[in-house]
C-alpha cells in the first residue's frame, strides 16, 4: 500500500518535471569570457604542464590586457585527474556556464574527450599536452586544433636526425596501447627512407615496472639504437632497466616523448638520451625572456614546451576573438583556418585548414650530463631542427575525414 | 522494510526529483547511475554477505557494449543497453558459477582479479574498444525513437529506470528468497542444514547483481556518452564499496544516500583549492566510518527510537 | 634463443620474483596471525621505497643502512597503526578489516603524493652493487643478483622463525587459540602487533630493495598488490611456503611470458588463480579450513 502510493507519486512527479529543462546559461554580451585549462593538476603530468599550463594561460590573457570585446577574461583551472568521464563531464559543464574556448588537454583520452565536446557545443578546444595523431585524423572536427605536437611529429623529427646518421638497426620497447602502437608505426615510417628498420619490437603491458626480460632480449640483439617509445612512469622504468643492463653504453638511446620538467627529478638517469620537443627556453632570446617571466611566477622552475605551447595558443586565439570581433566559433575557425604566423614558441607556424593540425619546426635535443650543464635546468643540447613541412603529416596522407 | 528506511527513501526520492536544478545534471545523472550500481553491489555484500571487489566487470563492460553498439553501429540507444545488460547477464553467470563457491576474503580477491582479466581484454581489443583514449560517443542515440541529447530529459528517464529497479531489489529482498539470503549471510551452514541450495541462491543473487550493475553501467556511459578504462579499472570497484558502506549497507537506501554524498562531495571538493586531493578525503571518511560508525547513514536511523506499531 | 639466453631470463624472472615472494610472504605473516589481509601491504613497499630516497636525501644514508633502517622505520609506523586503529576491528568480520586498510592505502597514498608529487623521485644503483658479474654462461646485472640472494635468505629466515622456532609456534598458537596461550601467561597482544610489524618490515624491505630499479613513486604499490593477492590465492591464504615458493614461480612464468608473448605477462598470473580457483579451491598448499 505504501510503496504503490511511492511509485504513484514518484510518476505523477516525473511526469510534472520532465518538461523543464535545466538550460544552459546564455551569455551576456557583458559577462566575463572563461578560459578552461583543462589539465592533470596533481598527478604524473603535473609537472609538464598542471599549474604552470594555468600560469602560462594567465600570462597570455594578462599581456593582452584582461579584457576582450569589452568582456573581463577569466582563466578556469580544470583537474581532469587523467580521466576521460571527468574530463568531459567538467568540459561540458564548463562550455555551459561561459567557457568559449578550453585548452591544455594533457593525456590523449582527454583530448579525445574534450574535442567532442567541442564539437557537440561549438566552442573551441586547443589540445597542448595530448600526442594523439588521431586528433588530427579519425576524430578530427571543426572545433578542435591540435598545436604542440603528435606521434608523427614526434617520429619524424626524431627517428629521421638518428636514421640520417646511418643507424640502421633499431630495437623498439613500446608499451601495448594506442599511443605506443602509434609511436612504433610512425618511427617505422619515418626511418625507413634511410634504410633503417626495427630488428624487432617488444609490445608490454602498460604500466610495467620490470623491463629487464627486454632490456636483456635487447641487447642480444645487438642494435644500434633502443627506441624508448613509452611515457611517464613506463620510460623511467625502461631507462633505469635500459642502463642497470648496461645498454647506454652499447647503443644510442632514443626516448620518444619527453619533456623538459622530466630531467629535474634524476638528471643522472636522463643523461646522453636523445630527445625530439617543440621549443626549448634557452634556445633563442625571445624563447628565454618569456622563460624568465614564467619563472617567476614560477619559483625559478622552468617552463617545458607544453606550457609555452599554452600561452601562445591562448594569445592566438584572443587575437583572432579581437580581429574577429566576436567569440563566435564558426567565425573564429573561418579566421584561424590557413593563418601562418611566428612567435617566441612557433616557427613557420600555420594552422592548417585541412586537418586542424598546428604545424611548426620541430627541434632534436640531447640531454646533457650534469657536469655540461651551464645553469640550472639548461639540460637540451640543439642538435637537428626539422621544417614544418617535413616534421608534420603531410596533408596528401591526411586520414582526417573533413565535414566542415 | 522498516518505517523509518521507507521514511528516508520517500525523502531521497524528493530530492531526486529536484536534482537537475540543484546541480549540473551531468552530475545528477552520475548520482543516480552510481545510487543504482552501490544498491545492486550491496544486494550482494549487505544481504548475500559476499563482498565482490569486481563489480566493475560489469559496469564497465556493459558501458563498452553500449559505447560500441551505440557509436559505432547506431543502435538505438535503448536497444544497446538491452545488449549491455544481457553481456553482464552472461558475464555474471560464466563469473559466479566460478566463485560462488568460495567467500569472504577469497570472494573479494577473485573477483578484483578477473575483473581486472576484463581490463587487460579491454585493452587488447583496442580497435573496438579505443584502449586507452576511450569511446566518446557523438551522441546519445534515440531511446525508442526520442531523441535524448537534453541532460534533463536523460536524467528522468534514468530516474524512472533507477526507481524500478530500487523497487524490484526491495520486492526481491522482502520476499522469501531474501529472507534465505539473509540466513546465509547469518550462518550459511545452518542454512545448508535446512535443505537450502546455497550455492544456487548465492549464483542467482550474483547475477541479479551483476545484471542491475551492468545496467547502471549503461546509463552512466550513454549519460556521459563516454566509455573508458576506469570504468573497468578496480578503483571504481573500491569506491563504490566506499559508497554501499558510508551510507548504510543491507538498508537498500543506504547505498543510494552513500553514492549521493560520494559525488556530491568529490564534484564540490573538486572546485576548491584542496581539489586534488578528493581521494584523500574519502580514504579518511572511509576510515573514520569503518571504525567508529560501521552501520553508515542508513544504519544510524535506524537507531532513532521509533515506536514500532505492528505487533 | 640461445641456452645462455634463457637462463639469464629465467635469472630476470627470479629476480622480480623475489619481489613477488617477500611480499606475498609478508602478506601470509600478517593474515596468518590477525586473519585479515592488508590492503595497505603495497603502500608498507612504497613507504620502504621513499624511506630509503628521503634517507639518502636529506641523512645520506647509503643503501645498505637503508636496508636495515627503513624497514624497522616503517614497521614502527605499521605496529602504530595495528595497535591503535586497526585492533579495534578485532572482533568484527575480516571483511572489515581489509576495508579498512583499503581506506589508509588511498589516506597513506595520497599523503605521500602531496609531500613527494607523482612523478617520481630519484634513485639509483649503489656503486658497489652496479655493473654485471660473470656467471659463467653470461655477464648478468650485480645488483639483479643481490636481490635474489637476500630476498631467499629474508625468506629462508621467516620461513624457519614461523615454522619451527619456538616463537614461530607461539605466533600460530595464538592464532588458533588466543584464549588459552594468554592463559598460558603469553601476551597475545604484543605478539600479534609484532608480528604485523614484521609483515610490514619484510614490504619495506621489498620497497628498499625496489628503490634503484623501479620508479619511486607514490602510485608504485598499486598494481603490484593486486598481483600479491592473487598470488596468495594460489598458494593458499597463510600458507608461508606456499606464498615464498609461488612468489618465485609466478615471478619466472610472468617473465617468460615476457619472452614469448608480451602483452599477456602482467594477466597471466589472474590467469593461473583463476585455474588454481577453480581446481584447487584453497590454493596450492592452503589448509581448506581456513577458507
Amino acid at each position: 500500500m505504501r510503496l504503490s502510493r511511492i511509485v504513484s507519486a514518484t510518476c505523477a512527479a516525473i511526469l510534472l518535471c520532465a518538461p523543464l529543462s535545466a538550460a544552459p546559461a546564455t551569455a551576456a554580451d557583458t559577462a566575463p569570457i572563461h578560459i578552461a585549462v583543462i589539465t592533470d593538476m596533481s598527478g604524473v603530468y603535473a609537472s609538464i604542464s598542471g599549474q604552470g599550463a594555468v600560469e602560462a594561460t594567465k600570462m597570455a590573457v594578462e599581456d593582452f590586457g584582461g579584457k576582450v570585446l569589452g568582456r573581463e577574461i577569466i582563466v578556469d583551472t580544470v583537474d581532469h585527474q587523467n580521466s576521460g568521464p571527468t574530463a568531459e563531464a567538467k568540459a561540458r559543464e564548463e562550455f555551459d556556464n561561459g567557457a568559449e574556448l578550453a585548452v591544455d588537454l594533457t593525456n590523449s583520452a582527454t583530448a579525445l574527450a574534450v574535442a567532442a565536446v567541442a564539437k557537440d557545443k561549438h566552442k573551441i578546444a586547443i589540445v597542448s599536452g595530448g600526442g594523439t595523431s588521431a586528433l588530427t585524423g579519425a576524430n578530427c572536427n571543426k572545433y578542435t586544433y591540435h598545436y604542440a605536437y603528435d606521434t608523427y611529429a614526434l617520429a619524424h623529427s626524431e627517428g629521421v636526425s638518428v636514421a640520417k646518421t646511418g643507424l640502421k638497426t633499431w630495437y623498439g620497447i613500446v608499451p601495448d596501447y594506442a599511443f605506443g602502437k602509434s609511436m612504433l608505426s610512425d618511427f617505422t615510417d619515418a626511418i625507413a627512407p634511410f634504410g633503417a628498420t626495427f630488428v624487432h619490437a617488444d609490445t608490454m603491458p602498460l604500466g610495467t615496472t620490470d623491463f629487464s626480460s627486454y632490456m636483456l632480449a635487447a641487447k642480444n640483439a645487438h642494435p644500434q639504437v633502443l627506441a624508448l617509445l613509452n611515457a611517464g612512469a613506463d620510460t623511467v622504468n625502461s631507462m633505469k632497466a635500459a642502463k642497470e643492463f648496461g645498454l647506454d653504453k652499447q647503443m644510442k638511446i632514443v626516448v620518444g616523448l619527453f619533456f623538459l620538467p622530466q630531467v629535474d627529478t634524476d638528471p643522472s638517469l636522463w643523461a646522453g638520451a636523445k630527445v625530439a620537443d617543440s621549443w626549448y627556453w634557452n634556445q633563442t632570446p625571445e624563447a628565454r625572456k618569456w622563460a624568465d617571466r614564467y619563472s617567476a611566477r614560477m619559483n625559478g622552475a622552468r617552463p617545458g614546451s607544453i606550457q609555452a605551447a599554452d600561452y601562445s595558443s591562448t594569445m592566438q586565439w584572443l587575437k583572432a576573438v579581437k580581429a574577429v570581433g566576436s567569440v563566435d566559433a564558426d567565425k573564429v575557425v573561418a579566421y584561424l583556418d590557413g593563418r601562418k604566423f611566428s612567435d617566441f614558441y612557433a616557427q613557420n607556424a600555420e594552422w592548417r585548414a585541412r586537418d586542424h593540425s598546428v604545424v611548426h619546426d620541430m627541434y632534436v635535443y640531447d640531454i646533457l650530463p650534469q657536469s655540461q650543464v651551464k645553469e640550472k635546468d639548461a639540460w637540451y643540447k640543439l642538435v637537428d631542427t626539422i621544417p614544418a613541412s617535413q616534421a608534420f603529416r603531410p596533408v596528401a596522407t591526411s586520414t582526417c575525414d573533413k565535414t566542415w | 522494510m522498516d518505517r523509518r528506511l521507507w521514511i528516508l527513501l520517500g525523502i531521497v526520492g524528493l530530492v531526486a526529483l529536484a536534482l537537475p536544478k540543484l546541480i549540473y545534471p551531468i552530475v545528477a545523472i552520475d548520482i543516480l547511475c552510481f545510487a543504482l550500481f552501490a544498491v545492486a553491489l550491496d544486494l550482494l555484500f549487505g544481504f548475500a554477505g559476499l563482498l565482490s571487489f569486481g563489480q566493475a566487470m560489469f559496469w564497465g563492460g556493459s558501458g563498452y557494449v553500449v559505447a560500441i553498439l551505440v557509436q559505432n553501429l547506431h543502435f538505438d540507444g535503448a536497444v544497446a543497453l538491452g545488449a549491455g545488460v544481457l553481456y553482464a547477464a552472461v558475464l555474471a553467470t560464466l563469473v559466479g558459477v566460478l566463485v560462488v563457491r568460495r567467500s569472504g576474503i577469497y570472494f573479494a580477491m577473485i573477483t578484483l582479479a578477473i575483473a581486472q582479466i576484463e581490463y587487460f581484454v579491454a585493452v587488447q581489443l583496442k580497435d573496438l574498444t579505443g584502449g586507452e583514449n576511450g569511446l566518446p560517443m557523438d551522441s546519445r542515440g534515440s531511446f525508442f525513437g526520442v531523441h535524448l541529447s537534453n541532460d534533463t530529459a536523460f536524467y528522468f528517464v534514468t530516474l524512472a529506470i533507477v526507481a524500478l529497479c530500487v523497487w524490484i531489489i526491495i520486492r526481491v529482498v522482502g520476499s522469501p528468497f531474501g529472507t534465505v539470503l539473509r540466513a546465509i549471510r547469518q550462518n550459511e551452514t545452518r542454512t545448508i542444514a535446512l535443505g537450502y541450495q546455497v550455492n544456487r541462491f548465492k549464483l542467482a543473487t550474483f547475477v541479479l547483481s551483476g545484471v542491475l550493475c551492468g545496467l547502471a553501467g549503461g546509463l552512466y556511459a550513454l549519460g556521459n556518452r563516454l566509455a573508458g578504462l576506469e570504468m573497468i579499472d578496480w578503483h571504481t570497484s573500491g569506491a563504490v564499496v566506499m559508497m554501499a558502506i558510508l551510507g548504510g549497507s543491507g538498508t537498500i537506501v543506504g547505498p543510494i544516500i552513500g553514492a549521493g554524498i560520494y559525488q556530491v562531495i568529490e564534484y564540490f571538493v573538486s572546485k576548491t583549492a584542496i581539489g586534488q586531493e578528493t581521494d584523500l578525503v574519502m580514504g579518511l571518511v572511509f576510515a573514520v566510518c569503518i571504525l567508529a560508525f560501521r552501520q553508515g547513514i542508513a544504519g544510524g536511523v535506524l537507531l532513532i527510537p521509533w515506536r514500532k506499531t505492528s505487533t | 634463443m640461445s641456452m645462455d639466453y634463457i637462463a639469464s631470463q629465467l635469472f630476470n624472472g627470479l629476480a622480480s620474483g623475489a619481489f613477488y615472494a617477500l611480499l606475498a610472504l609478508g602478506l601470509s605473516v600478517i593474515f596468518g596471525t590477525l586473519r585479515i589481509i592488508n590492503f595497505a601491504h603495497g603502500a608498507m613497499y612504497m613507504l620502504g621505497a621513499f624511506a630509503t630516497y628521503y634517507g639518502a636525501q636529506y641523512l645520506h644514508l647509503n643503501f645498505f643502512v637503508a636496508l636495515i633502517l627503513a624497514p624497522l622505520v616503517v614497521a614502527l609506523l605499521g605496529m602504530l597503526f595495528e595497535a591503535l586503529l586497526l585492533r579495534r576491528l578485532q572482533g568484527a568480520d575480516p571483511v572489515y578489516g581489509l576495508l579498512f586498510t583499503f581506506a589508509a592505502t588511498l589516506v597513506v597514498v595520497n599523503l605521500v603524493r602531496l609531500v613527494a608529487g607523482a612523478m617520481g623521485s630519484p634513485y639509483n644503483i649503489p656503486d658497489a652493487l652496479s655493473g654485471a658479474t660473470n656467471l659463467g654462461f653470461t655477464l648478468y646485472p650485480t645488483y639483479k643478483l643481490f636481490v635474489i640472494v637476500v630476498s631467499v635468505i629474508v625468506c629462508g629466515l621467516i620461513w624457519w622463525f614461523v615454522e619451527r622456532s619456538m616463537t614461530g609456534a607461539r605466533i600460530r598458537a595464538a592464532t588458533e587459540n588466543p584464549v588459552l596461550v594468554r592463559a598460558l601467561g603469553i601476551n597475545t597482544r604484543r605478539l600479534v602487533t609484532l608480528t604485523f610489524g614484521l609483515g610490514v618490515a619484510i614490504a619495506a624491505l621489498a620497497g628498499v630493495l625496489a628503490a634503484p630499479t623501479t620508479n619511486v613513486a607514490p602510485s608504485m604499490g598499486d598494481d603490484i598488490i593486486i598481483y600479491t593477492f592473487a598470488i596468495v590465492v594460489i598458494g593458499g591464504l597463510g600458507s608461508i611456503t606456499g606464498s615464498i615458493l609461488m612468489g618465485f614461480a609466478l615471478g619466472v612464468l610472468q617473465t617468460l611470458g615476457a619472452v614469448y608473448y608480451p602483452p599477456i605477462a602482467t594477466t597471466l598470473i589472474f590467469i593461473v588463480m583463476v585455474a588454481v580457483i577453480a581446481l584447487r579451491p584453497s590454493g596450492l598448499f592452503g589448509r581448506p579450513e581456513l577458507s
